[in-house]
């Protein structure tokens, strides 16, 4: 059992596709990873199941390893118990998460803007090139400045959960860069399926953050580093003030000119 | 366990009188008190060693019920303590936590309180003079069981 543990996911879901389906069912959604990397002792620890779901879900993936066999299970680490399945965040991290609501609701708003879209219309244009300044800069500059920057670099940059944020972060910006490459060319299907794309990795990759990934980061986070991180971030809050603004704004702008408010709520 | 049904802060309780098996009687345990005074009206916000702190608010029952206060929550911190039930002078509190804030600049704010209602108070003092500071710092909150285990353990929106 200890060898599967130390092996990354796809690998391992790719040789016994019913792993991926057993974590499925206990909400932990690396089927459609396209990274993979993580490894399936590290993937159990982030997810800090209660102890018995833990014991369960091991006992479920070693029958499928193992079959007919009875193999003893490993007990992976456990930075702190499992708490309520309510998600309690630290208050900086509570800032991120705010952050990416604002990103969400535009987010939901791609699929309207990419139907609409008329590479002749100046005023179509001009959406997506806000659009893309909203995603370079709100998201990219400001809310980045806060997460790499400061949250990530209390971490092992080699763990593999960063490796996988990182490369959503890359695939996210390759799309933004071949949207404004579509819009020169006025190829209105390369401009809808790189809107497409970027809402596609940037909602599962929020999911991931929110729901995995920062509830994780708090539970191994010092009270010092907590209080360390919230100042820094009013570092970065108080130096984009007016541009953060300006960017929440811009998607009340666009969620009234669709006549329509996303439901982020989560 | 025997008592009348009022207030649960003074309800008689209890416990079971068996000595609780520790390793205590091996090993000395080593305090992490890092200052004196500690009592919230005699600690000076002023005093060097709150300046940019991690600060530990906690109500006068806590060090008694847990174990292992000293190793889980007072190592590393500057303290106070204080009780919102029995105390006077509350609102000198209140002043005394927005300076901690404001002045002395504190890094953050963990108020460790007992599970019974009246001691909630003593996060309320916190807030209100987080509300009245201008800087703000982040507030955790840790509510202990009277037989000291951790029943919550957050940090107030």
């Amino acid at each position: 059992m200890e060898q599967f543990l130390r092996t990354p996911i796809k690998e391992l879901i790719e040789r016994f596709p019913d792993v991926g389906r057993i974590l499925d069912a206990y909400g932990i959604g690396c089927v459609p990873c396209s990274v993979g990397t993580c490894l399936l002792a590290d993937i159990v620890e982030i997810h800090n199941l209660s102890e018995e779901e833990e014991r369960k879900l091991l006992g479920r993936i070693a029958a499928v390893l193992f079959p007919g066999q009875d193999v003893p299970l490993p007990v992976t680490k456990r930075s702190r118990p499992a708490g309520p399945r309510k998600i309690s965040y630290s208050p900086p991290v509570k800032r991120l998460v705010e952050e990416h609501k604002v990103i969400m609701r535009f987010v939901a708003l791609i699929p309207l803007i990419a139907r609409a879209f008329d590479p002749d219309s100046e005023e179509h244009r001009r959406l997506i090139i806000e659009g893309v300044d909203f995603i370079r800069s709100y998201a990219d500059r400001f809310h980045h400045a806060k997460e790499e920057d400061i949250l990530f670099g209390y971490f092992d940059p080699n763990l593999d959960i960063l490796k996988v944020m990182h490369e959503d972060h890359r695939k996210g910006r390759e799309h933004v860069k071949s949207l404004v490459d579509a819009m020169d060319r006025r190829d209105r299907e390369g401009v809808a399926a790189n809107l497409s794309g970027y809402a596609a990795v940037l909602t599962e990759h929020i999911k991931k953050e929110d729901e995995i990934l920062y509830p994780w980061m708090d539970r191994n986070l010092s009270t010092r580093q907590v209080g360390e991180m919230f100042a820094k971030f009013q570092e970065v809050d108080r130096k984009f003030e007016e541009a953060s603004r300006k960017y929440e704004e811009f998607v009340d702008d666009i969620e009234s000119k669709f006549n329509t408010v996303a439901e982020v709520t989560r | 366990m025997s008592g009348f049904s009022g207030c649960p802060g003074s309800r008689t309780i209890e416990f079971n009188n068996v000595d609780a098996p520790d390793g205590s009687t091996t090993a000395k345990v080593p305090s992490q008190l890092r200052q004196w005074p500690i009592q919230l009206h005699l600690v000076s916000p002023e005093a060097p060693y709150f300046k940019g702190a991690d600060v530990l608010l906690a109500a006068d029952c806590v060090p008694f019920a847990m174990g292992n206060f000293h190793g889980d929550f007072l190592k590393g911190k500057s303290l106070a303590i204080a009780c919102p039930k029995l105390d006077g002078g509350q609102d000198a509190y209140v002043e005394k936590i927005r300076a901690l804030c404001d002045e002395a600049q504190i890094n953050t704010l963990t108020v460790v309180i007992m599970q019974v209602p009246c001691c909630r108070g003593l996060l309320s003092l916190a807030v209100q003079a987080s509300q009245k500071s201008q800087r703000k710092v982040p507030i955790r909150y840790v509510v202990v069981g009277l037989q000291g285990d951790v029943l919550q353990d957050g940090w107030v929106e």
